[in-house]
């Protein structure tokens, strides 16, 4: 099914291509690691208004990287909400974030998401707690996207 | 009699009063930090009791002991050793705290710390107004509470209230800082209910209200304080613009609340707001606002403002009644004393490191980078106590580590000399303090504090004095112990094969501005000195590529600066390279070796920062020169300066 929503995401393979030549982040990560992309529009995850996603979001796609065979792969999925959702990260990305993404896919993506995470175009939800994520070893990943891993309180 | 700086600092030493409650000065001790140093259960410890008389001779007005959580079940947990109040089981010991604290003169507050989002620690969840997600791996997933739950937690609190009063206390303060559960009510990003307690300001400060209204029934004549965010910092995830804050504010002085205490950030907001890039006095102008707003409630702040004379001037001009002041107390709990003794250059200064924030989210007791004898208060070894043979010591090396043992040792009653081959002391230290993006005067303040030490103890300083084989047969038995601390030094050894070696500039030649590199920047090492230096060419104009070889950069930096550096990174456009090695230099450039192949790098300059090598030579040369000979800092294994002010104290104090 190709609905407007999932073009939003554009072709899955420039993001596979995207993944392989960033396998670098992924090489600790477990089997079954997972991390998700929805729109901030679709699922309606707004700043201050996050329970409209989590509660109400319905046949919104879902970008889904999950390390299957020891590599890191992109499909897309629905998102059923926040409650529901089976992933370890999830990042809600507006209009704009979106399209940057998409236009940088060719280039330094994970550089282009922790500017889009800083600057509050993208919102970052952790599933997991700090001991499972490293267990699941997503230091690397993590840190590539500027985030503390161990606390901030700056 | 009124003493020299008090005199000067008039506005910031004039009595106060808080409720019937007389206060000796406007100097607020704020529990910014929990200690980490008592039982998983909750019971004070006698590490923590020493503590304790320490920050109650501080000479601060007021004390506030460090916030304790107000639940059996610990939901409002957050800290691995956290102290709690939920049973008059740990009476006897916050019944002492209020003791000490009133020996010293000053007026007794306990926080009431329920952590919500940020707490759960030993039970897998927290707690909040709404289930919204946590933003940082640090914390556990969140459950919602019921209403029901919200007026146990509210009794709760009021309970902690009154058991504070019942052990002694004068006051009792609620903490929202850094996001708390008052902080996860108030604000529109954790408080998303659809119930009375959720959707406008008026029904987000439901919570406050009532339990401002409940701590004020519990504790009637017992003055509460509340701290409330000025600025959450949150905006971008959808929390509090500052109006709101204010609006916030508002309800609580409408409640009775007797102080507001204003604080600013949150643990997961994306900004500093008081690390050492954020400059002293950037957020003043919240308190003022509040000041303006609330006439006729007292104000405490202290975010970001670390020395007495300024928060003088902002009692002075109504920016706040109460300076609220707690990590340059960590750094120096004789900083009062000495300001009313107007001896402020002898005040080890705080320089916003954030060393004890990054070790309590390791679940690790806080220490000071500056205060070598924070958290051993209880131990005696700890203790500066008079040496019961004077020794002759001599120091080779003037940085952090020398100078720390020289002037311990010299404490103690012996005789100390300091032996550097450079013109000036600090060692290392000012050159990274003058590559420094942040604020290169807190980093220079610590190299000036142990000037003015020296010379006021006594410590003999040669300076431009080489210490080797030579020298050491011309003081032959002059001296009974040496220590060396000659800190550490690039490992250029470790490139002698490489093909054009003879191309290499050493970081620390750049850092001290003895070597000036061309436009085009490679910098191998990717540490903080490595990342220092890159920051501040780059800064200047210079293109930079940073080689590292392990996998991210910037491992050697604590957990919470190291997002500042990797900020920076990214604002001046350096670029990394990491899982890389140098294999080659021409003048044209340099070629890196990385997984997916050699990579060419044109450029100008290739300056090693890493690996570092200890300057531990002397050892050898020494052994058989002198009785007792030690090592300590960088000269033994190179870190930072945290360890090396802590061995160089642990040095002076035990020989």
């Amino acid at each position: 099914m190709t609905t407007a929503t999932d073009l939003s995401f554009g072709e899955i393979a420039p993001w596979q291509s995207m993944l392989d030549r960033h396998s670098e982040l992924f090489l600790d990560m477990v089997e079954g690691s997972r991390i998700g992309f929805v729109s901030r529009e679709a699922s309606g995850i707004l700043p201050g208004k996050h329970l409209d996603g989590v509660k109400a979001a319905t046949d919104v796609p879902l970008l889904a990287w999950q390390l299957e065979n020891g590599a890191m792969s992109a499909r897309i999925e629905r998102f059923a909400g926040m409650a529901s959702t089976k992933v370890d990260l999830l990042l809600v990305a507006d209009e704009e974030a979106m399209a940057t993404m998409l236009g940088e896919l060719q280039g330094d993506t994970p550089t282009v998401i922790k500017r889009l995470i800083r600057r509050g175009r993208m919102m970052f939800f952790v599933f997991k707690n700090k001991a499972q994520l490293q267990d699941a070893g997503y230091e690397d990943f993590l840190d590539s996207l500027g985030l503390a891993f161990l606390g901030a309180c700056r | 009699m009124t003493r020299p700086g008090e005199a000067k600092l008039n506005h910031l030493f004039q009595p106060g009063k808080i409720g019937k409650f007389e206060v000796k000065n406007r100097i607020k001790y704020g529990a910014c930090c929990v200690s980490n140093y008592n039982g998983r259960d909750g019971t004070i410890t006698p590490r923590e009791l020493a503590r304790v008389r320490v920050i109650a001779g501080t000479g601060c007005g007021l004390i506030t002991n460090q916030g304790a959580y107000p639940d059996a079940l610990g939901e409002g947990k957050s800290y691995f050793r956290q102290i709690a109040i939920h049973d008059d089981k740990f009476l006897p010991q916050f019944e002492m705290i209020a003791r000490y604290i009133h020996d010293a003169g000053a007026m007794a507050m306990q926080q009431i710390l329920h952590a919500g989002r940020y707490g759960g620690i030993d039970l897998g969840y927290c707690v909040q107004p709404s289930v919204v997600p946590q933003t940082l791996p640090h914390f556990r997933p969140p459950r919602e509470l019921t209403k029901d739950q919200i007026k146990v937690v509210i009794a709760q609190h009021a309970d902690a209230a009154k058991r504070a009063v019942r052990a002694g206390f004068d006051a009792t303060e609620v903490t929202s800082f850094m996001g708390y559960l008052l902080a996860n009510f108030n604000s529109r990003f954790t408080n998303q209910r659809t119930d009375e307690y959720g959707g406008s300001v008026e029904n987000r400060g439901r919570f406050m209200r009532e339990l401002i209204d409940a701590i004020k029934q519990a504790t009637p004549d017992n003055p509460l304080s509340i701290r409330l965010n000025g600025a959450e910092l949150m905006d971008r995830w959808g929390g509090n613009t500052q109006d709101e804050s204010f609006e916030l504010m508002q309800q609580a002085v409408d409640c009775g609340v007797d102080m507001i205490s204003v604080t600013v950030g949150w643990q997961e907001a994306p900004e500093s707001s008081f690390g050492r890039d954020v400059e002293p006095g950037y957020w003043n102008f919240l308190s003022e606002k509040a000041k303006k707003m609330f006439p006729n409630v007292l104000v405490a702040f202290g975010n970001r403002l670390p020395e007495p004379a300024m928060a003088n001037d902002c009692v002075k001009d109504g920016v706040f009644d109460y300076w609220e002041v707690c990590r340059p107390l960590l750094a120096d709990p004789e900083m009062i004393h000495k300001a009313a003794e107007d001896r402020m250059e002898e005040v080890r200064p705080c320089i916003g490191s954030l060393n004890c924030l990054s070790r309590l989210f390791r679940d690790l007791p806080y220490t000071c980078t500056m205060n070598p004898m924070l958290g051993h208060e209880v131990e005696p070894e700890y203790h500066v106590t008079e040496a019961t043979e004077k020794k002759r010591i001599m120091i080779i090396g003037a940085g952090p580590a020398g100078m720390e043992a020289a002037i311990t040792a010299r404490k103690r009653g012996h005789a100390v000399t300091v032996f550097d081959k450079a013109d000036k002391i600090g060692g290392a230290l000012g050159a990274y303090a003058a590559n420094d993006l942040a604020r290169p005067a807190d980093l220079q303040s610590v190299i000036d504090y142990y000037g003015v030490m020296a010379k006021k103890l006594g410590v003999e300083v040669r300076l431009n004095t080489e210490a080797n084989a030579k020298f050491m047969r011309s003081v032959l038995h002059e001296y009974d112990v040496c220590i060396v601390a000659a800190g550490s030094r690039t490992d250029m050894a470790v490139f002698q094969y490489l093909e054009g070696a003879e191309l290499l500039v050493d970081a620390l030649e750049v850092a001290h501005g003895r070597v000036k590199t061309g436009k085009r920047v490679v910098m191998i090492g990717g540490g903080m000195i490595g990342l220092t230096i890159s920051e501040f060419l780059a800064k200047a104009g210079h293109e930079v590529t940073v080689i590292e070889k392990e996998k991210r950069i910037g491992g050697d930096i604590m957990p919470t600066f190291k997002w500042r550096h990797t900020a920076w990174v990214d604002e001046l456009g350096i670029k990394t390279v990491t899982l890389a090695q140098l294999v080659k230099v021409t003048k044209e450039g340099a070629t890196v070796k990385t997984p997916k192949g050699e990579q060419f790098i044109p450029c100008d300059s290739v300056i090693v920062s890493s690996p570092r090598k200890a300057n531990h030579d002397l050892f050898y040369e020494f052994q058989w020169m002198v009785d007792e000979l030690h090592g300590g800092g960088d000269a033994t294994v190179p870190r930072g300066l945290d360890a090396a002010i802590q061995e160089g104290y642990r040095l002076g104090v035990r020989i």
